[in-house]
């Protein structure tokens, strides 16, 4: 209640609570301690002998509501309720969020600060480390990735095997991560045309089995033209670019005729969001040794 | 007077009842409620929250239609373990532009607030289309009709938006004019992906996500 638009709207809170907090207390008391013997009229009675009566409601009653009374008036001393009135513990929903982040880096901040620091080398030899680690990629990465980080639905690419779409150096893995990735490969279904984009597929199917083909391959000149300054000559690729390998026999986006052909036609554009802000540098740290391990 | 003999005349007297028991019921609703009505904090947009693209207003009609809201939440709690699991709590300026706004009670799901930019566009096409592609486990329903529809079939968004604009909504008449073309070619799919991809992007610098 901090933020009330104005000092009136504060006021009126307090009022109204205070008042019919007062109000209440009178009333209970008036009705249990009220001088007996007031003007009681006379007693009504209906059908000769169905009367009205005035049994005094059970004590009982009345020691509860007062120590809901008591309780009430020392929550609101205690607790913000009276308006823009913080209370003298100055309780708010945000303090006890901080306190709670900073009771965490007290229990924790010293060992993940020296995680952060650490060799990835002497992290992978702590099984415990490893472990949290795998825990991290499954609830950060594995959506994607799989949570064996196998990769999954031919979208997503293999993190276990030896082929990195953007470099598998720790440094390169970690810019990964950080800033993520947007690859960009536009259809050639316009220029090509359907012929054009069969032939094509058909060559680079050859080209990662290490067929020998004609050089007047119309797939081949098409390559030549279209295809090498991204996959390179012998379709090395680049991974500065994000251009996959050709020849190492991984294909993220599928292998068969069909699945080659859609990527030729219509271009693929794999994206990896950034991660920078949603996760620390202990994360990231634990992350780069699970996935740079040796199995 | 006493209270014995305030009570006995409140019993005696029905329209005097009837009137004490509004006013004695309505208390706390003038102590909690009506205060926050006039309280500018909740009704202020906060730095970074800027109405739905015409797309993404769609797709947060599809997202009530198909009831994703009965088991997603959109509200992150201030506390250690929420805010470490989907970022900084909910604010209420970041929903002034949420009509009505899908808070929801019920998480059978994740909560959803923050779940703008935290996959690719593409996870969620797969993902809707059927959740078991990418997450073996899942037990959310596939929706792969999302695909098949347009967006815009009604041709109705720029109605929508305009009964947006007249409730206070910072539309002109140009975003009204151009919301047709704007989902020309577009598939409920693609409106709910940029709904999703828009959700909790709001928060103020300096928090993390």
């Amino acid at each position: 209640m901090a933020d009330m638009p104005t000092d009136f709207w504060g006021g009126w809170i307090a009022v109204i609570t205070v008042v019919s907090l007062a109000a209440l207390c009178w009333f209970v008391f008036s009705i249990y301690f009220a001088a007996n013997g007031q003007d009681e009229g006379e007693a009504q009675v209906w059908d000769e002998t169905l009367g009205e009566g005035s049994n005094p409601a059970p004590m009982w009653w009345f020691w509860l509501i007062l120590s809901l009374m008591v309780f009430s008036v020392i929550y609101l001393i205690l607790y913000p309720g009276l308006g823009s009135y913080s209370g003298v513990l100055k309780w708010s929903q945000g303090g006890r969020l901080d306190e709670s982040f900073a009771s965490y880096r007290e229990q924790f901040g010293e060992v993940r600060q020296s995680i952060a620091k650490a060799t990835l080398e002497s992290l992978q030899e702590d099984p415990a480390i490893m472990a949290s680690a795998r825990r991290v990629f499954d609830r950060k990465c594995g959506i994607c990735h799989g949570s064996d980080a196998r990769g999954q639905a031919s979208r997503f690419p293999d993190l276990m095997d030896e082929a990195w779409q953007w470099g598998g150096d720790v440094a390169q893995i970690e810019k990964t991560i950080r800033s993520g990735r947007q690859a960009v490969m536009v259809g050639w279904q316009a220029v090509l045309g359907d012929d054009g984009v069969k032939q094509l597929a058909r060559y680079v199917r050859e080209l990662g089995q290490g067929g020998q083909t004609k050089d007047d391959d119309p797939g081949k000149t098409s390559y030549q033209q279209f295809c090498v300054a991204c996959h390179g000559v012998t379709g090395e690729g680049n991974i500065m670019l994000g251009a996959p390998s050709l020849v190492d026999d991984v294909w993220l986006y599928g292998d068969s005729a069909e699945d080659i052909e859609q990527t030729i036609a219509l271009g693929r554009n794999g994206f990896m969001p950034a991660f920078n802000d949603r996760l620390d540098d202990t994360q990231v740290r634990m992350l780069l040794a699970w996935l740079t391990r040796i199995q | 007077m006493s209270g014995i003999g305030l009570h006995k005349k409140l019993e005696e007297n029905t329209g005097l009842l009837i009137f004490g028991i509004l006013f004695v019921s309505s208390i706390g609703g003038l102590a909690q409620v009506m205060p926050s009505l006039f309280q500018e904090s909740l009704r202020t947009a906060t730095e970074n929250t800027t109405v739905y693209s015409p797309l993404e207003q769609m797709g947060r009609d599809i997202y009530m239609r198909e009831g994703c809201s009965l088991c997603h939440s959109q509200q992150i709690r201030p506390l250690l373990a929420e805010v470490e699991r989907y970022g900084p709590y909910s604010r209420a300026g970041e929903f002034v532009y949420d009509r009505p706004f899908l808070w929801g009670s019920k998480r059978t799901g994740p909560d959803l607030h923050r779940v703008g930019g935290k996959y690719s566009d593409e996870w969620h096409r797969l993902h809707l289309i059927n959740p078991r592609d990418v997450v073996p486990k899942s037990i959310m329903p596939a929706y792969p009709w999302l695909a098949e529809r347009e967006a815009n079939a009604n041709g109705d968004i720029g109605r929508r938006l305009a009964a947006l604009q007249k409730l206070g909504h910072p539309y002109d008449a140009e975003d009204i004019a151009t919301a047709d073309a704007a989902l020309e070619g577009k598939t409920e799919l693609d409106a709910v992906v940029a709904y999703l991809q828009k959700l909790g992007t709001a928060y103020g610098p300096g928090d993390k996500p």
